[in-house]
């Protein structure tokens, strides 16, 4: 008996030293760059200057929460983007106040990419976190009901951060509701005031969304099973994992014959940018144009990186700056998505088309005709056992606890 | 007894297996790396299309990194290997095996030194085929095109 536990030990060692073999030097060179050991701190803003404002997180992540911010008072950011379901929801589309039109994406991958939405029209996470503020379908707010609600409910943690909130006292100068985006009401509104008091509620709006982008920035990406096998092939110093045959063979199909690496790239399994994969149209719509119009917009946004509400200088908007326009591969083109906890947020893509991940995959394995512009996809040939395989890698990227943030949770917020 | 020499032997068959796993992924391993192996031109010093120019092209990022915008330096000379200064550079380029172009829209301007050209925004969102398409206008009317391949 004495023997048989260092010989079972030996076969363990073996079994992971082997493991490590599986693998050709390019093949681990593609698995270290799909680590979350490589994944780099969020990178810089310099269009909000709060983006690391731990008191601008704390008001932000109050805010996120807040239904008082809709016209209904039952919808906040959390609506869509629950914190229990990895910040997104399961739905096909996202549903405020009412029935939008494209899928609720998740939050923590979002902060390491340089566009939101997912044609790209925003391009900071503060950016996008005003689109569904005035969006009717969502919060149905305004700008300025936002400024309002910020006065009252949250002003001294907002002066903290930002300063004087104006005095919105005078409603023939303030209106109760007014923004240039809104329905025609709330457009008729903003267009009565001057440009000095415009410009005095976009700077509250602008803010606003800064401190929910500080709070977003605290979310983390947790590691996953598949981590943990990479971080074990690489003998990293943390809890290392094995993969099963299938997802083994999974994984290899993912970085090699699926070529799912070319877009799905990098530790948030995302290159950030927009591809037609011939995606069909959501049901009862015409096809989406995509990120050929999100670019424009993303040009035409006035609290985009070079707008008058941005923090940054001349020369720190390089996305912005050298922004592709108008180019036909840009028709009916959507974000890539990150793959990491796919597993757990069915239904998927643009606007939740597929109720499964196994219909992802063999919308990628057929690579049908775009029903607008031209996709980028080839058919892959893959077997049944293939397309199973390639599920149960997927699986691994799957979050094996809630994620949460490195927020403080004992601040105190005037609400 | 009859135990332990039942697991030796699954010990042994265990151990053939990972052998065996090993040769498999060996003669597996050269297909998931592969890109395009189709006898490209990588040189990034060489003559335009019609002889009018010689360019050399070189990237400040080594290595160059998926996803992040960086800036190329270019240096044009005619053939004689006189810098041409004040010309004007277009770039375009994209995967030819993905149908997309280059996901930035990149901008020459002219630098420090006679025939120095700096490329701004240049980014690469995936590993593969690339191309870099240059066209080059010089203020004495002559133009000519060059097509540069990467492989990321």
């Amino acid at each position: 008996m004495s023997w048989q536990l260092p010989v079972m030990l030996a076969v363990v060692l073996a079994a992971s030293s082997s493991d490590a073999a599986l693998w050709s030097e390019s093949e681990l060179k593609v698995l270290r760059s799909l680590w979350i050991g490589s994944l780099a701190s969020a990178p810089a803003n310099p269009s909000n200057r709060y983006a690391d404002d731990p008191v601008a997180a704390a008001l932000g992540r109050s805010l996120f929460s807040d239904k008082r911010l809709s016209a209904n008072k039952k919808v906040s950011c959390a609506t869509c983007h629950k914190p229990s379901h990895g910040f997104t929801d399961n739905l096909s589309t996202g549903t405020g106040v009412g029935i939008g039109t494209r899928r609720t994406m998740p939050i923590a991958p979002a902060v390491y990419s340089p566009w939101q939405f997912w044609d790209g029209r925003a391009d900071s996470l503060w950016g996008q976190a005003l689109g569904p503020i005035e969006n009717s379908l969502e919060h149905g707010f305004t700008r300025i009901q936002v400024a309002r609600v910020l006065a009252t409910r949250y002003r001294s943690s907002y002066e903290r951060v930002f300063g004087p909130l104006p005095d919105l006292s005078n409603s023939n100068r303030f209106p109760m509701r007014a923004s240039p985006v809104a329905d025609g009401r709330a457009q008729r509104a903003w267009a009565a005031m001057s440009p000095a008091d415009r410009h005095v509620i976009n700077q509250v709006y602008a803010n606003f969304g800064k401190s929910i982008e500080a709070f977003e920035r605290t979310l983390k990406v947790r590691p996953t099973r598949f981590d943990r096998y990479v971080a074990g092939i690489l003998g990293a110093p943390v809890r290392h994992t094995l993969l099963s045959n299938s997802e083994a063979a999974g994984l290899r199909l993912f970085i090699g014959k699926a070529r799912c690496v070319t877009c799905h790239n990098g530790p948030m399994f995302s290159n950030a940018e927009f591809a037609n994969t011939g995606v069909p149209a959501r049901l009862g719509s015409q096809p989406d144009t995509g990120r050929i119009d999100g670019a424009r917009k993303a040009e035409a946004d006035p609290f985009n990186c070079k707008g008058a509400y941005s923090d940054a200088g001349d020369r720190q908007c390089d996305e912005l700056q050298f922004m592709v326009l108008d180019q036909p591969s840009q028709l009916g083109a959507f974000k890539v998505p990150s793959l990491r906890h796919v597993g757990q947020r069915a239904p998927y893509m643009h606007a939740g088309q597929f109720a499964s991940l196994s219909k992802v995959v063999k919308h990628y394995d057929r690579a049908p005709k775009a029903p607008r512009g031209i996709s980028e996809l080839k058919p892959l040939h893959l077997t049944a056992l293939e397309r199973r395989d390639l599920l149960a890698f997927l699986m691994t990227l799957n979050d094996q606890s809630a994620t949460t943030t490195n927020t403080q949770k004992g601040g105190s917020l005037d609400r | 007894m009859a135990n332990s020499e039942n697991f030796a032997a699954k010990l042994l068959s265990a151990f053939a297996l990972i052998v065996a796993g090993m040769l498999i992924a060996a003669t597996l391993a050269p297909a998931a790396g592969r890109t395009s192996q189709r006898n490209l031109d990588l040189s990034l010093e060489r003559v335009t299309d019609q002889g009018l120019f010689r360019i050399q092209l070189k990237s400040g990022l080594d290595p160059i990194q998926i996803s992040k915008i960086h800036q190329w330096s270019l240096h044009v000379t005619g053939p004689d290997g006189a810098p041409v200064t004040d010309a004007k550079i277009a770039v375009d380029g994209g995967m030819p095996e993905h149908g997309h172009g280059l996901p930035t829209a990149p901008k020459v301007a002219p630098t420090d030194g006679p025939g120095n050209y700096v490329i701004n925004g240049v980014k690469f969102s995936m590993t593969g085929w690339w191309i870099l398409k240059l066209e080059v206008n010089a203020i004495d009317g002559r133009a000519d095109t060059i097509t540069f391949n990467l492989v990321l």
